[in-house]
């Protein structure tokens, strides 16, 4: 055992203490105390620690640790922070037999992910073209706050794509069968129902599929900088120099008003279940009740929905990068490498005690990263394990990782998301006032081009971790490893 | 009648002035405290009123004021809306979150409200709305939902205060 630390909040007007002890270089333990159920499990390095110290959101490890039917640890990854309830970067197990399901430990947006697109060029060829491809991308494909799609849907239409996910986007002629398989489950959460979704989520989503949104969400046009495994990167489809594009949205008005809709359902309803939330944001069901299952039911329509926009957008990203470059398809080979969720509740099966149990695992802000010989795995990366996207901040990297049998056993197979903030947006406007984002990004050969006001001030490197420290502290401890770099080249933001 | 005078007979009017980092004023002699509260991943305001029906007309327009730049429009109407909860926190997630639904799902900008009633678990009012006009209003920030989290509602010395955080 390293050094301890001890940590000292104010909680809802209670002074709450708890200790952390360092198990090694890259884990720290928050033991059992008070109400908690199970101890905290944080993976992160001393050079994160510090930060992670200075939000509340130990603390929030500590209030999921105290909720029903959770199993062996409350998770944080090397990227969390202070969300509302859950923390972001948390992972929690539950037990379906007496175990909850919370909407807060999903998030609002729910099933917010990313995909990365491969093609056959050098990021090098299209350097001189990159802010004609930023701008016909920027015009094409709509972000931003209150950004309306192209596509309008009724209601009957959009409970399809509730129900069929990235392969209702598929059958309408975007994109192919073929990136189905390079989907997380194929990209499409079984068991949605659509009877469950209030006409509120159906008229906020008529109109959204197909946009990127806004705050933390882009489509970014990068360059394979470094390979750190060459035998995956080969099964990856990944060389140095390679021109790649990753798209980062999620579920859009749709999964937002259905969380929205169940938290307040579940917060009236949790005070008859007979234990106390910590924070009311954590409210919850039990699995197997009516409430529980009613939200399974939804939170699926809000995932397909999320596959299916994630779907759309990269068709157009197709289209337009085959337009501004006057390329044929054949010759561009812009394939998906893989698309991953990391907000989201799973039903899934994990060895606890030796014994293969049911669990429902909570990503909120935290990636699946599934191991070699995996069944869940496509089958052309079974060998090697699932791809594992995480994004960084505009102004620096981001990285392609592999699951890891290690997560499996630590994490319920589950990995970081990203850099995770460190400023609020305010301290961040703050920080960038005076200070021309996009001409410092240009000077770092990175053409950005957004839509609001503040988003490139609030979206500031500075205002991220390092996500190079998050993902060395994920492969240092074993729950990814790190495949390849990449370097932005041309960002779109809303 | 302008429409100027139909808000101010209607009740309260919003200021058309946004600067997220300082106090509003109403155009009313009531002075609209609201300040911007940091929360790593998201944002909150702490709100003030001199008695709950102001709190929570002041937290509805201020919740507006980081959505949206108001101008007064010409296309008017007005709504009843009746809102339930189980406490006055609860409620006021329940009330901003009708607000945003206007706002995300209808395209409908508040300019004015007039409380009819209010109590712990229910509100009920009459909103002024006009439509969101892209050329005309400048849409300044994404608030995906109105959250539970460290909500407070309270009753302080010289009137009432509440905490909200919004996810964005």
């Amino acid at each position: 055992m390293g050094g301890k630390g001890y940590i000292r909040y104010l909680a809802n007007r209670d002074v709450m203490d708890f200790e952390i002890k360092k198990i090694d270089d890259w884990r720290y333990l928050i033991p059992k105390t008070g109400a908690m159920r199970v101890p905290g499990l944080i993976f992160s390095s001393s050079e994160l620690m510090p930060n992670i110290r200075g939000d509340q959101s130990l603390l929030q490890v500590v209030n999921v640790a105290t909720l029903p039917g959770i199993v062996k640890h409350a998770l944080a990854m090397p990227d969390i922070h202070w969300g509302y309830g859950f923390p972001i970067g948390g992972v929690a197990a539950f037990s379906l037999e007496d175990g909850i399901i919370s909407p807060g430990g999903v998030g609002y947006d729910i099933n917010c992910g990313t995909r990365l697109l491969t093609t056959s060029l050098f990021a090098s060829e299209i350097r001189p073209k990159i802010k004609e491809l930023v701008s016909a991308l920027f015009r094409d494909i709509p972000a931003g706050v209150g950004s309306r799609g192209n596509i309008r849907l009724s209601k009957h239409e959009e409970s399809k794509v509730a129900v069929k996910g990235a392969s209702w986007a598929v059958q309408k002629g975007f994109g192919t069968e073929e990136d189905l398989e390079r989907t997380e489950d194929y990209g499409v959460m079984k068991g949605a129902d659509p009877a469950v979704v209030s006409d509120r989520a159906f008229k906020r989503g008529h109109d959204e599929l197909g946009t990127l949104g806004s705050g933390n969400h882009f489509l970014e046009i990068q360059s394979v900088e470094e390979i750190y495994d060459q035998k995956i990167a080969g099964v990856f489809n990944l060389f140095e120099g390679q021109l790649t594009v990753l798209i980062h949205s999620g579920s859009r008005g749709f999964g937002h008003q259905i969380c929205d809709d169940f938290l307040k359902e579940m917060g009236t309803q949790v005070r008859g279940l007979g234990f106390s939330l910590p924070d009311r944001q954590l409210a919850c069901a039990y699995i197997k009740s009516g409430p529980g299952k009613r939200y399974l039911a939804g939170m699926a329509c809000a995932a397909n929905y999320a596959w299916a926009n994630r779907q759309i957008i990269m068709h157009w990203t197709r289209e337009t990068f085959e337009k501004a470059l006057e390329i044929a398809p054949g010759d561009l080979k812009m394939e998906l490498l893989y698309d991953v969720c990391h907000n989201i509740a799973k039903l899934e099966t994990h060895v606890l005690g030796g014994k293969k149990v049911s669990l429902c695992v909570h990503r909120k802000g935290a990636t699946r990263s599934l191991p070699p010989g995996h069944p869940d795995v496509p089958q052309r990366y079974r060998e090697v394990g699932q791809p594992v996207l995480i994004p960084g901040d505009m102004g620096t990297c981001s990285y392609i990782l592999a699951g890891s049998q290690k997560a499996m056993e630590e994490t319920f197979g589950s990995t970081c998301h990203g850099a995770g903030r460190v400023l609020s947006r305010r301290q961040a406007i703050k920080a960038a006032k005076g200070r021309a984002i996009n001409r410092e990004l240009e000077d770092r050969g990175i053409f950005v081009q957004s839509r609001g006001r503040n988003t490139l001030k609030e979206e500031i490197s500075e205002a991220y971790k390092d996500v190079s420290l998050v993902v060395e502290a994920v492969h240092m401890a074993g729950l990814a490893k790190k495949v390849a770099k990449l370097r932005p080249l041309g960002v779109i933001k809303g | 009648m302008s429409y100027f005078d139909f808000f101010l007979l209607k009740g309260y009017i919003f200021s058309t002035d946004f600067n997220p980092f300082v106090d509003c004023k109403i155009m009313e002699s009531t002075p609209v405290t609201y300040r911007i509260i940091d929360h790593t991943a998201d944002l909150g305001i702490i709100v003030k009123g001199p008695d709950v029906e102001h709190l929570f007309v002041h937290a509805a327009q201020a919740m507006t004021d980081l959505m949206v730049r108001r101008h007064v429009s010409d296309n008017i109407l007005t709504r009843d809306v009746s809102v339930q909860g189980e406490d006055f926190p609860d409620l006021m997630v329940k009330w901003l979150g009708e607000i945003l639904y206007l706002f995300e799902g209808e395209g409908l900008i508040v300019n004015s409200i007039e409380i009819k009633s209010i109590g712990p678990i229910q509100l009920r009012a009459t909103l002024t709305l006009s439509s969101l006009e892209p050329e005309r209003h400048q849409i300044l920030r994404e608030i995906k939902a109105v959250t539970y989290h460290q909500i407070s509602v309270n009753k302080a010395n010289d009137g009432w205060e509440a905490r909200v955080i919004f996810d964005i």
